[in-house]
């Protein structure tokens, strides 16, 4: 089956198959009709021209035969023939034979072998074969057929007539020659060709005399004597290439004699006629072809448009081009089906609808959801390219929202999910700016044309909404929320880029306890770095693989040795010895930190509970990160561990920097007071490096203040950290603190602080961060050299190389000192 | 033919002396033709030998009538004179090529002047040169021992015993049946075949 692309071609193709078919079907037959009747119409005609010369020999025989009787009848003719009067006789035949245009003529008596004739040929008359047809022809005479004879090599047409007197005594014969004259009489009336041929005895076939062109009879002879053997009277034969039919009649027939009459009739007049007919029906049947294709190809078209159109419609609706209505224009088929995939199209567009409403939309606030937001936000990003302005990314994150959640119902978190939706998108800047939730607590804003400013504006605007507390459900709640802003094209160029660090912003937000974050890149820490260290790290606290180290702190102005800064080594079963700043960061994010200040706490407690029993009574300092210090069990835990250790408070000092208390300030300062209020020692960590107020340090119950070591390292070759040193130390002491140094590396510096009034102090110079074992041997010498002089405890520092101290004076565990 | 009017001269002068002696017996004649079917008017004619042609009815006629001749076949001795008198309304040409007698009545109506007299034996074949269709045969025969057949082909002659030769023709055809000798003693059936 031939395969179309088009129903139209198909419809074309068949129908015109079909017609083409019947017209063949048609056509065929009328050829082969036409044909045949051209072959009827050759043979009626032949067989019509044969009657005619039948009769045409009929009328000339009896003309004759009429004409002859005359003679016969004469009855000075018969009264010399019944005289035997041969001299009369035959000049009265010589006188009729000339009247009546005959050949021959002779008179054969009846009673004996009288012949009397004209002919010059004796032997025509007198030869035995002469006689015996004169017989014949007299019989034959008798019963009225014709009688031709060929005589002395020539056919004649022989007319006998009787004498009578009055009983028959004898025959008049009259002989006409059968010749061109005849045959062209018998064309003329039948409109045949007309040939004759012989046969004698003496000579085989020939041509008598033809109508026909001599090359055509010369033909005809060798054909009819075929022909004649075969005993066929009529025959189609094709001669010089064009079809005849011959009708043969015999005139004459003896054992070695034979005269032919060839009527032939060509066909070709008949089929020139057919011919010219057959080619008007072809021309005709090709000329409805082609109207009955162009009927086909137009009526096709028109019934196969409308669903091209449909076609094309759907292939729009498989697009997802659902918007546009298919056009119904008629009542038929095609109109129901269009009526069809119309209806068809509106249920796919209110299904995709719904689909897109469920796929975009957050079901429970009724705000765009991620996915959507992601959308819009790479539909923003590709206009504002174009335009080349600025957009924001916000996420706003819900505080302590889970307990929420859990305390007040999953209806009150909804609702309270609800209300801080509606209040995000009432604050929108513009009808454009779009508001989605990402994540139970989580929503983010694209707000369209935005830069820093306005951004923030936005953020400040939502923190103030949230400063007073929210209604739900007739409740009054505190929200706290923190915001992460990410700009384009300043932090990201695609919607995931912005989306991220806006999370990662958000993160700080709520790490730092910031109302809101900007994005910046200080913000980035190795992210997958970071995914494989969090799972190593608390691996490495289970499985011990985490070491306490311990940098000395002496006083400064005695040099006894006080204590010192506990610090964390991690030594990973693969990269070796990691240092703090490399995974504290991620570990403060995560939350692993709690985790590792407790384990800090511990291993600091079992250090102290080792010295106390050798009697040592020393200090031991634990860094506090922002996490912990809004861990409002911490002071409870450390309360254990301390009494479970048989500490007392002021063994254990606590660091705090100021940024970890800026993050939350107020529950920070309900934990740091109830630490203080345990007694415990608090030392502010840093401090130079952060923005705190004093006014706010002040408030907080801190014993200490650690100076930062980027003041101090350089103080003896910069005059100016030397008087921030000085400055630091003097208000430090007004207000009623102990000063620590970190970062002494050489006497000289020592010294200098000593001058200052500075308590305590670590660095290099007095010890590096050492392990456990070690610190008990830098304290033996330490002790023993106390007296004499300082000596550099170059031996106990193995581990610890000079290419390391930036890494080690950042880390934010340092050992601190405790001033007995 | 020549040899045969010899004979019935010589014949007639018999028959004249023999007849009057005795005419005994009666002899039947059945003609019939090859097929074996009776032949009407064949002319039948016995010969003596001895007894010549007796002329005692010297004129005799043939009727044209209805453009035929009446009686078609007629038998006569030899010196017998044929009146033909036309009874038809249209004129006749009566003629005979025959050899044994030619003659010629030229347009007539009536009865001719003088009747046609036949002395030679023969057949005279009569025609008509007006009327084709019209055939007449007179048998001139020199013996007074003839008949002609009726139309079972049954003919009755009178004979004495003796020997003869005789003779049947049927008019129409040209050759007579072949002469056949019988001798008579009583009466008797003689068959005769015509070819």
């Amino acid at each position: 089956m031939i395969k179309f692309k088009h129903i139209r071609s198909r419809i074309a193709f068949t129908f015109l198959t079909v017609v083409v078919a019947i017209q063949l079907a048609g056509l065929l037959p009328l050829k082969y009709a036409l044909s045949k009747h051209a072959d009827t119409l050759a043979a009626e005609q032949i067989n019509v021209g044969e009657r005619v010369f039948v009769s045409l020999l009929q009328h000339n025989t009896q003309s004759l035969k009429q004409a002859t009787q005359v003679l016969a009848a004469d009855f000075a003719f018969r009264e010399a023939v019944a005289t035997n009067d041969a001299e009369t006789i035959e000049s009265a035949l010589e006188s009729y034979q000339g009247r009546i245009r005959a050949q021959i003529a002779y008179y054969i008596s009846n009673n004996d072998n009288l012949v009397i004739g004209t002919t010059d040929n004796e032997q025509a008359l007198f030869g035995s074969n002469a006689k015996e047809d004169a017989r014949q022809a007299m019989l034959e005479n008798q019963s009225g057929t014709l009688k031709f004879d060929i005589i002395a090599g020539k056919p004649y047409q022989l007319i006998t007539v009787p004498v009578k007197a009055p009983e028959t005594i004898g025959w008049i014969v009259m002989g006409f020659a059968v010749d061109g004259r005849l045959a062209d009489q018998i064309k003329q009336l039948t409109h045949l060709d007309v040939t004759f041929v012989q046969k004698t005895h003496q000579r085989d076939w020939q041509l008598v005399s033809s109508t026909s062109t001599r090359e055509l009879s010369n033909l005809l002879v060798k054909t009819v004597a075929d022909i004649y053997r075969q005993k066929l009277s009529l025959h189609r034969v094709d001669l010089n290439g064009q079809a005849y039919h011959l009708k043969i009649r015999s005139l004459h027939e003896t054992k070695d004699d034979a005269l032919l009459v060839v009527l032939q009739g060509s066909v070709e007049p008949f089929t020139q006629d057919l011919n010219t007919l057959f080619k008007v029906m072809v021309l005709l049947t090709f000329i409805g072809v082609l109207i009955f294709a162009a009927l086909i190809w137009y009526v096709s078209r028109k019934t196969t448009e409308p669903i091209a159109a449909l076609v094309n419609d759907a292939d729009n609706i498989a697009m997802g081009d659902y918007e546009k209505e298919i056009q119904v224009n008629s009542t038929d088929e095609v109109g129901h089906l269009a009526k069809a995939l119309n209806s068809m199209r509106e249920a796919v567009l209110q299904r995709s609808l719904r689909i897109q409403r469920l796929a975009f939309n957050d079901e429970l606030t009724g705000l765009s959801n991620r996915l959507a937001f992601n959308q819009g936000v790479h539909q923003a990003i590709m206009t504002h390219a174009d335009n080349q302005q600025k957009l924001s990314v916000i996420v706003i994150n819900i505080h302590r929202f889970k307990p929420i959640n859990q305390t007040l119902g999953r209806d009150f978190g909804d609702d309270l999910l609800r209300h801080v939706g509606q209040v995000l998108k009432q604050n929108v800047l513009s009808d454009q700016d779009m508001v989605a939730r990402l994540d139970a607590d989580e929503f983010a804003v694209l707000l369209q044309q935005t830069d820093q400013a306005k951004a923030t504006r936005y953020a400040d605007k939502i923190q103030q909404v949230f400063e007073r507390p929210v209604s739900v459900q007739g409740q009054a709640i505190d929200v706290r929320t923190g915001i992460g802003i990410a700009l384009y094209p300043d932090h990201g160029l695609d919607e995931e880029s912005l989306l991220n660090h806006a999370e990662t912003a958000l993160q700080e937000s709520r790490a730092k306890k910031s109302p809101w974050i900007v994005y910046n890149t200080a913000l980035e820490i190795d992210q997958s770095e970071t995914l494989t260290l969090i799972s190593d790290l608390k691996e490495a606290i289970q499985h011990d693989q985490l070491l306490l180290y311990i940098q000395p702190k002496i006083d400064v102005t005695t040099r006894r040795a006080l204590g010192g800064e506990a610090l964390i080594r991690w030594v990973h079963p693969e990269k070796g010895m990691i240092f703090p700043d490399q995974f504290i960061p991620f570990a403060e994010q995560t939350g692993v930190i709690s985790d590792i200040t407790n384990w800090m706490l511990l291993r600091a407690c079992q250090v102290l509970a080792g010295f106390k029993k050798q009697g040592l009574h020393i200090t031991l300092a634990v860094n506090l990160s922002t996490r912990d210090l809004n861990n409002m069990e911490l002071p409870e835990q450390i309360g254990h561990l301390l009494s479970s250790h048989g500490l007392d408070a002021k063994s254990l000092k606590l660091e705090i920097t100021e940024g970890s208390l800026m993050q939350d300030p107020e529950r920070a300062e309900v934990v740091v007071k109830k630490l203080a209020a345990m007694g415990l020692h608090l030392s502010i960590d840093d401090f130079g490096t952060g923005y705190s107020s004093l006014a706010y340090l002040r408030q907080l119950p801190v014993q200490e203040l650690k100076i930062d070591r980027s003041f101090v390292m350089f103080m003896d070759k910069n005059s100016g950290d030397a008087s921030i040193v000085k400055s630091t130390i003097d208000l430090a002491h007004n207000m009623g603190l102990i000063v620590v140094a970190e970062g002494i590396e050489n006497e000289f510096v020592l010294n200098q602080l000593a001058k200052l009034g500075c308590n305590e102090g670590q660095g290099y110079f007095i010890g590096k961060p050492m392990p456990e074992k070690d610190f008990s041997i830098w304290l033996e010498r330490w002790e023993g050299q106390n007296e004499i002089d300082i000596d550099i405890g170059d031996d106990l520092s193995y581990d610890i190389n000079p290419l390391e101290i930036d890494q080690q004076a950042q880390d934010p565990f340092k050992l601190d000192n405790l001033g007995e | 033919m020549l040899r045969v009017m010899f004979r019935l001269g010589c014949a007639g002068m018999l028959l004249i002396a023999m007849s009057r002696s005795a005419l005994a017996v009666e002899v039947t004649l059945l003609v019939s033709d090859a097929g074996g079917k009776p032949v009407a008017d064949a002319v039948v004619a016995f010969y003596d030998g001895k007894t010549p042609a007796i002329n005692p009815n010297a004129a005799g006629k043939i009727v044209q009538k209805n453009k035929m001749f009446n009686p078609k076949v007629t038998i006569v001795q030899t010196g017998t004179s044929i009146n033909f008198p036309n009874e038809d309304t249209v004129r006749h040409h009566v003629y005979s090529f025959s050899p044994a007698k030619k003659f010629e009545l030229k347009l007539y109506a009536g009865v001719p002047t003088n009747p046609v007299p036949f002395e030679q034996a023969g057949v005279v074949t009569l025609g008509c040169n007006i009327h084709d269709s019209m055939v007449g045969y007179i048998y001139v025969v020199d013996t007074p021992f003839f008949a002609k057949t009726d139309d079972k082909g049954k003919a009755v002659l009178k004979l004495n015993d003796g020997q003869y030769s005789y003779q049947a023709w049927l008019p129409g055809q040209n050759k007579p049946g072949v002469e056949q000798k019988i001798t008579i003693e009583g009466a008797t059936e003689v068959k005769i075949t015509l070819p």
